[in-house]
This record gives structure tokens, sequence and C-alpha cells, in this order.
């Protein structure tokens, strides 16, 4: 049994036990200082009942969502440093003042890929090594490429970096309720969610600038860049309403009273709500580009 | 500022025992009145967040559509159309954040932009900058403090698309500008170095006082 799966567990069948657990021995709730070795060695005695509850369920846990997410930014480090490299070699060639952008989202990329294996380091959790990947998704020449030039022509790899950027937002944002047992956990996460939307953002922008029909939030009205393979980027992403529950009116905006703002309601509905992709989609869509 | 329901009463002592009883009634989050006309105090809970987060919307909606009433002459192309794209978003929000709260909605505000040069383009951008680095940082310090996972997720959803915002509007104002490293956005150093930044409430009030006609205490908002 590993001890994040049990904690998540615990904090799952009985919070009360899991807040004084995780009060007195700075439990899951010491991300800051780095101090999750104490986890493992810190299970008082006396709580083997509240244990045999939280054994054997199978949900999410919080390793589960850094293991996601250390893949996510592998993918995306060795996605820019590989371009870099290209560039450097002559064969990718970046748009005038593009490539300064791309060395600060590969150092973010690196540092977000540091952050996670510190994480799983100080917890004793297994650090997972670093996937293969390919990044034309031929799967090493396995099957056909989905993007044989994109670090080839600029153009194919901005709209791959697009891809992958807006997939690590979702990815994060589908995540999040598997943390909200721990703060600091909680809000490393949504800082790097941030991040990941400002470089999805960023590059979206220069797309547009070279002459793609694209806006830097994900819009309806955005050109079609995706295929079969990739769909799943977007799917259910132009979202027109919001689940409200618990509330008399569970929708937002309501039928009877429609929501009207600006020259295209529904249009902006969607794009001013981003929406997140499961566990599963996330590491299909990873999955085009590792093998 | 709008009366009705943004509470003023009499004296100090009053808005004192006000906060005690407050303080008596976790369960309550609902804004509570203020003997001060002048200081506007968000409750406590997940009500209390909510209510934090549509006043930074309100706030963002008023700066855009005072910009879109009297655009500059110098505006590039595109801008008018993405402008009105960004008000519209920041509109649905605050709409969304008012929904959700119903009757715990703090009242609906106006606020100052006298401080801001909103009659050129740069003046424009470097103001809108200034505001969504503002929302991006404050989402990222509070989402953290709310207990409804279905609300986390809502508040995420539009996180993300103030983050969007904050990278498009920085790019007006400087092309390509995530070359240049900004501290005060993205952390730079450490451990937790390309990180968003995170605020806490009183922060993110601090840095909003210019354009509030109002105090606001944050001081009943969860804290951990």
């Amino acid at each position: 049994m590993n001890i994040f799966k049990l904690l998540a567990n615990l904090a799952e069948v009985d919070p009360e036990a899991y807040q004084r657990l995780s009060a007195r021995r700075g439990m899951l709730s010491s991300l800051g200082q780095l101090s999750r070795k104490t986890a493992a060695t810190a299970l008082p005695l006396g709580v083997g009942a509240v244990l045999q509850k939280a054994y054997g369920r199978n949900t999410q846990t919080i390793l589960d969502t850094f293991t996601l997410a250390l893949t996510l930014e592998h993918l995306e480090n060795e996605f820019y440093t590989k371009a870099l490299e290209a560039g450097r070699n002559g064969t990718l060639t970046f748009a005038p003042g593009t490539q300064a952008v791309f060395q600060q989202i590969q150092a973010h990329e690196q540092a977000h890929v540091a952050f996670f294996q510190r994480q799983l380091q100080s917890s004793n959790a297994a650090v997972p090594a670093k996937p293969n990947f390919d990044f034309t998704g031929s799967k090493n020449g396995t099957k056909p490429a989905l993007y044989a030039d994109v670090f080839t022509n600029f153009a194919t790899f901005l709209k791959v970096a697009q891809l992958l950027e807006d997939t690590g937002v979702r990815a994060y944002k589908g995540q999040l309720e598997f943390l909200i047992s721990d703060n600091d956990v909680l809000q490393a996460a949504l800082q790097i969610h941030a991040v990941e939307a400002r470089h999805a953002a960023h590059i979206r922008g220069m797309r547009r600038a070279l002459g793609a029909n694209v806006r830097d939030w994900i819009s309806k009205d955005d050109e079609t860049i995706t295929n079969t393979s990739t769909a799943a980027v977007y799917a259910g992403e132009d979202a027109e309403k919001q689940t409200l529950p618990g509330l008399p009116i569970t929708q937002f905006p309501t039928d009877t009273t429609p929501f009207a703002v600006g020259p295209k309601p529904k249009v902006s509905l969607g794009e001013a709500f981003d929406e997140p992709i499961t566990t599963g989609v996330a590491t299909q869509l990873a999955g085009l580009f590792t093998f | 500022m709008r009366r009705r329901s943004f509470f003023r009463v009499a004296g100090a002592a009053a808005a004192a025992s006000t906060l005690v009883l407050a303080g008596c009634n976790p369960g309550d989050d609902s804004p509570k009145p203020s003997t001060n006309p002048n200081l506007l105090i968000l409750g406590g809970g997940d009500n209390g967040l909510l209510n934090y987060a549509y006043l930074l919307e309100q706030l963002e909606a008023a700066f855009y559509q005072k910009v879109l009433d009297a655009l500059p002459a110098d505006l590039l192309p595109g801008e008018k159309d993405a402008l009105t794209d960004l008000r519209d978003h920041e509109v649905i929000h605050r709409e969304f954040f008012k929904q959700a709260l119903g009757t715990n909605a703090i009242e609906s505000f106006d606020f100052d932009f006298s401080t801001l040069t909103l009659t050129t383009r740069a003046g424009v951008f470097a103001a809108a900058k200034k505001l969504e680095d503002l929302g991006v940082a404050a989402y990222a310090g509070v989402g953290k403090l709310i207990t409804s996972s279905v609300y986390l997720g809502l508040v995420a959803k539009i996180a993300s698309v103030e983050a969007r915002h904050a990278a498009y509007v920085r790019d007006a104002v400087q092309a390509n500008s995530l070359a240049t490293a900004d501290a005060d956005t993205i952390i730079t150093t450490g451990d937790f170095a390309a990180l968003n930044v995170a605020l806490t409430p009183a922060q993110v009030m601090s840095a909003a006082a210019p354009f509030l006609k109002f105090i606001v205490d944050t001081s009943q908002l969860p804290k951990a």
C-alpha cells in the first residue's frame, strides 16, 4: 500500500482523522518545506481502525496526479528542448523574436519537471522515468506520422505546441479535485495551471501573428487544427452552460432569461470558461507522442 | 455605489460587535453588515471567497466597459474585437458569480478609474496588464481555500481564462513579452521557480485600492 494512496483514502473516508494526523505531523501540508519524508514514518499508533476503512479503496490519489503531471511536464520539456535544438541546427526556423519566448517556456517546463521530481523524492515515492517521446506521432516509426514536419516547419511546430499546452491546461484542471485535501499541493497545481495557460495563449498569439484564425482563449470561432487522433484536445471545451449544483437554478446562464452580452453571446460563453479533461483523456493524448 | 444591500449603519462600536457575532457563527457565510459606509466586509467560507472573486470580476468588467465606451484612437487592427471579447468574458464571469451567490452576493459597485490613462492604446494595455496579472495571482492564491470541489472546479475554469487574458494584454504591451522574465508574474528562482505568483486577498485588495471607492475587509475569509 502506497502511503499517498492510504492517506488520500483516509482523507476521504474519515476527514477528521486525516486532519488530526495531518495537523499533528505536518503531513501533506508541508509541501513548502519539502518535508513529506515525514509521512512515511509519521503514522502514529492506534489508527488501525481508521486505516482499515481507508485500506483497499481505489481512488485516484495525489501520487497519481503527480505521476501524470510529471509525464506531461516531461513531454512539454522535451518537445521544446528538441525544437530549440532544431533551431540551433538550422532545421527549424523560428519567426523573429519567438525563439527567446520558447527558451523561457522550455525553462519553465524544465523547472516544473524538477518540481514534481522533488515532491515525489521527498515523499519517498518512486520517481517515474522519463518516457520515450516521438513528437511526429509515429511512435518511433511504427505507424504513419501525425505531424511529420513538427521540427522542420514552424507553423506545424506552433500547432503541436498549442495542442500540448491547451491539453496541459485542461489536464491540470481535471486533477484539482484530487488535490483538494492538501492546500499546499493544490496551490502549487493552480500556480502551474496558470503558467501553462499563459504559455498556451502566447503560442496562440504567435499563430495569429502568422495569419492563423485563432484567439488567445479557446474559441468556437478558431480554425480547426485537430484531426481524428487529436480531437479530444478540444472535445467538450466550448460548453455554453455551467452547472451550479445545489442552487434553485442549477444552470448558468438560465434558460428562461438568456444571457446576452456582446455581439456573439454563445461563443463568448464557451470562451469564458476553460473545461477540464479526465485523467484518462490526458493520458491518452500524452500517449500519442510516447512509445 | 448602490446602498440597499451594502449595509451602512452608525458607529464603530456596532461594527465591532458585528464582527464578534460573525465569529460566533462560522456556518453563516453571508456578507456581514458593516457600520462604516465605506467598509465592505467579505463573509467567511466559500461564499466569502466567491464574493471576493465576484468583486474582482466586477472590477475587470467595469474596466473593459469603460475602455469600450471611449476607445483610444490608436488601437491596432483586431484590438477592438479583442477588447470586446475581454469585456464579454468578464461580464460573463461577473454574472456567473452573481448567480452562484444568489442572496449571499455583495452589491454591485461602481469603480474609480481616474488614476488610469485610458485615452491611449499604451495606457489601456498597461492598465489591463496590471488588472489581469492581479486577477491571475488572486485566483492562484485563493483556489486552495475553497472547500467545495465543484466550486473549485468552476473557479479554475475561470482562472485559466484570466491567465490567457493576461498573456494577451502583455503581448499587446510588448511583442513576445514572455521572452522577458518578470518575477512579479512568474516566480524566477528557488523551489517554486516557474510557478505563477499567488497573492493573498489582503495583498490583492491593497493593489486594487486605487480603483475602489470603499475599503474591503478580508479578515473573515478562510486563511487555510
